[in-house]
C-alpha cells in the first residue's frame, strides 16, 4: 500500500524534476523565500545594523552629537579598566551571575526531587514556590525594598528586632549586605521556577527504570546516582545556561532594589551601558563595554555547552 | 515507612512554603490596613475590610491608562513575533535553496546576542525615526523576540509530516494557502505555548519601558509601579495596593494558561 502511494507520488512528481521555465522557477523562489523576508528585516534592523554600529563606535570618540568622529583605536577598551564604576559593575555582574547560578541550582534540585515524591500539601508547596515567577521581577524588587528598609516600613528589621533585639540591619545600604541581598532575593524569586523545570524532566523518567533497579537490589542512593542524575543532565544544562546568561544580562532586580548602590557595589553591566550610552552620551565607551559584554556572554555560553556535552558523553 | 517519610516531608515543606509565600501574604494583607495598623502589626489581620488604599491608588494614578498601554504593546508585539516567527519557520522548512540554511545560521548567532549589546544604537535609531517615548517604538524593540519564536516553532514544525504539505502542493495549493489553512492550524499548540511565554516577558519587562518611555500617559504597568515609589515612600500600604492591582492581570493570565506553561517547559526539555 505505502509502496503504491510512493510509486504514485513518484510518477506525479516526475514533471517537477524537468527544468521548469525560468519564470516558474523565479516564482517558486519568490514564493518560498518571501516567508523568510520579515525575519530577515528584523534580523538586519534589530541585530546587524546596531551590532555593527556598536562595534564601529567602540573604536571612536563619538559622543552622540558631534560630527567630528575620530578613530581612537582601543582607547575605549582601555578606559573600561580605568573607570571604577564600569570595573566594579563588571565584577558585581560576574559575582551575581555565578552566585545565583550555583545557589539556585543547589536549592532547585533537592526541591524538585522532594516535589517528585508524594506528600500531603504537595500542590500547595509547588504553587507557592513557583508563584514568584509570575509577576514582574522589577515589581518584586520594589516590594523587597520596602521589606528590607531599615526604617519603620522595613518589616524584616521589625521582626528581627522583636525576636532578637538586634538593631536595624542595613540590608541595602551596606555594600556587601546589598550584594548578598540581591542574590538572596533572586534565589527566592527563581528557585521555584527552576525546580519546576527539573520536575518536568524527572517526571519524564520512566518509572520502569526504578522498578528494574529495585528488583536488581539497587539502594535508593544508587538509584539516584545511576538513574536520576544522568537523566537530569540535560535539565541541568538548560537551567544553568538560562541562569548564567540571565545573570550576566541582569538589570531589573539589582536596579529596583538598590539603583546600583550603595556606591557602585550592586551596579550591573547593563546599567553601566545604559547610563554611559544614553544619559551621559559617552557612546564610544558604552559601545566598547557592550562589545566586551557580548564577547563575555558568547564565551560563557560556549564554555557551558562544551562542559555539558562532555559530561553528557561521559554519563551516557 | 513510606507514610512516615511523607509526613516528615510535609512537616519540613509546609513551613518552608509559608516562609517563601510570606512576602505575598504581607503585601496583600496590608492593602486592607491603614498606615497606623501596618506599622503596629505588620502581619496581623486587618481590623475591618478597608478599601481606602484601593480608592487612593485609582484616584492618584492613571492605572487604567497604563493597563491599556500594556495590553496594546503586548498584543501587538506577540502577534507580530508569532507571525514573523512562524512564517520564517515555514520558509525554512519548504525553502530548498542555499539561502534558507544560511539565514538559519545567522539567526542562531543572533539568538545569542544579548539585547544590551544593541541597545544604544537601537535607542539612537528610534530617536531618529521619532519612536522614542512611543508605544510603537516598544513594539519595534520587542519584535526581536520573533527569533526565539522562530526556533521553538521550527522545532515543532519539524514534527509535522512533510507529506501533508507535499499532498497539498500536489493538489494545487499555493504556499500561502498551505501556510494559512494547513500549517498554522497544525502548529497551534506551539503558537499558544510560545505566545504565553513571550506575553509574560513583554508584560513584565522593565528595562525597555524604563529606557524608552518618559511621559506618564505612555507608561506600562511595571514602569508605573516603579515611578510611583517616590510618590508613596511614606504611604506604603498604598504602594502595596498598587503592586497587588498590577499583579492581578498576570495572575489571572497565568492561572488560565498554566497548562501551556508546564507543557512549554517539557517541550523545551525535549528540544534541549
Amino acid at each position: 500500500m505505502t509502496a503504491q502511494i510512493q510509486a504514485a507520488t513518484r510518477t506525479i512528481s516526475v514533471p517537477r524534476t524537468r527544468p521548469a521555465p525560468r519564470w516558474a522557477r523565479a516564482r517558486e523562489f519568490f514564493s518560498t523565500h518571501v516567508f523568510l523576508l520579515p525575519i530577515v528585516v528584523v534580523f538586519v534592523v534589530i541585530y546587524v545594523i546596531p551590532m555593527s554600529q556598536s562595534l564601529y563606535y567602540s573604536f571612536t570618540n563619538y559622543n552622540g552629537y558631534s560630527a567630528d568622529v575620530k578613530n581612537v583605536g582601543l582607547h575605549n577598551y582601555q578606559q573600561i579598566f580605568a573607570d571604577s564604576a564600569m570595573l566594579s559593575s563588571l565584577g558585581y555582574t560576574i559575582f551575581y551571575a555565578i552566585a545565583t547560578t550555583i545557589c539556585v541550582t543547589v536549592f532547585a534540585i533537592p526541591l524538585a526531587l522532594t516535589l517528585n515524591t508524594k506528600f500531603f500539601s504537595r500542590n500547595f508547596v509547588r504553587s507557592i514556590f513557583f508563584f514568584p515567577a509570575i509577576p514582574s521581577i522589577a515589581v518584586l524588587g520594589l516590594v523587597w525594598t520596602f521589606i528590607l528598609n531599615p526604617l519603620g516600613s522595613g518589616v524584616l528589621n521589625t521582626v528581627l528586632h522583636a525576636l532578637t533585639g538586634l538593631g536595624p540591619v542595613p540590608w541595602l545600604s551596606n555594600g556587601t549586605l546589598a550584594q548578598l541581598s540581591t542574590v538572596v532575593v533572586t534565589i527566592w524569586a527563581l528557585t521555584g521556577w527552576h525546580a519546576i523545570l527539573y520536575l518536568a524532566y524527572l517526571q519524564s523518567i520512566p518509572t520502569e527504570y526504578y522498578e528494574v533497579a529495585t528488583i536488581d537490589g539497587a539502594s535508593s542512593g544508587q538509584r539516584f546516582w545511576y538513574i536520576t542524575l544522568p537523566l537530569l543532565v540535560p535539565a541541568v544544562t538548560v537551567s544553568q545556561l538560562l541562569l548564567m546568561t540571565n545573570g550576566l544580562k541582569v538589570y531589573d532586580l539589582p536596579y529596583t532594589l538598590t539603583r546600583g548602590g550603595p556606591g557602585f557595589s550592586t551596579r550591573t553591566l547593563t546599567q553601566s551601558i545604559i547610563e554611559a550610552g544614553i544619559a551621559q552620551s559617552r557612546v564610544g565607551q558604552a559601545s566598547a563595554l557592550a562589545v566586551l559584554f557580548l564577547i563575555v556572554v558568547g564565551i560563557v555560553i560556549l564554555v557551558q555547552l562544551t562542559i555539558a556535552r562532555s559530561v553528557e558523553r561521559r554519563l551516557s | 515507612m513510606r507514610h512516615q517519610r511523607s509526613v516528615i516531608t510535609s512537616v519540613v515543606m509546609i513551613p518552608l512554603g509559608i516562609i517563601v509565600g510570606l512576602p505575598f501574604y504581607y503585601i496583600i494583607v496590608n492593602t486592607f490596613k491603614t498606615q497606623q495598623e501596618t506599622a503596629n502589626d505588620p502581619f496581623g489581620w486587618p481590623s475591618h475590610l478597608n478599601l481606602d488604599n484601593y480608592v487612593t491608588v485609582f484616584q492618584t494614578l492613571p492605572i487604567v491608562q497604563s493597563f491599556f498601554n500594556t495590553v496594546y504593546v503586548t498584543v501587538l508585539s506577540i502577534t507580530l513575533m508569532l507571525a514573523v516567527g512562524s512564517m520564517a519557520a515555514f520558509g525554512r522548512i519548504v525553502g530548498k535553496g542555499k539561502i534558507a540554511p544560511v539565514i538559519g545560521v545567522a539567526l542562531t548567532i543572533a539568538f545569542v546576542v544579548p539585547g544590551q549589546a544593541t541597545l544604544i544604537p537601537l535607542y539612537r535609531m528610534l530617536v531618529r525615526v521619532q519612536l522614542v517615548d512611543s508605544l510603537n517604538g516598544l513594539v519595534v524593540m520587542y519584535s526581536a523576540g520573533s527569533i526565539f519564536c522562530y526556533f521553538l516553532i521550527l522545532g515543532y514544525m519539524r514534527t509535522v509530516p512533510g507529506e501533508i504539505i507535499e499532498a497539498a502542493r500536489i493538489d494545487g495549493a499555493g504556499p500561502f494557502r498551505i501556510f494559512w489553512t494547513i500549517v498554522l492550524p497544525l502548529i497551534r499548540p506551539i503558537l499558544i505555548t510560545v505566545g504565553v511565554f513571550q506575553t509574560m516577558w513583554v508584560w513584565n519587562d522593565f528595562i525597555l519601558p524604563n529606557v524608552l518611555i518618559s511621559s506618564q500617559d505612555k507608561q506600562t504597568l511595571v514602569l508605573q509601579v516603579y515611578t510611583a515609589v517616590g510618590q508613596f515612600t511614606t504611604n506604603w500600604p498604598a504602594f502595596m495596593t498598587l503592586t497587588v492591582i498590577v499583579l492581578i492581570p498576570m495572575v489571572i493570565f497565568f492561572v488560565a494558561m498554566q497548562r501551556h506553561i508546564v507543557n512549554g517547559l517539557v517541550q523545551g526539555s525535549v528540544k534541549g
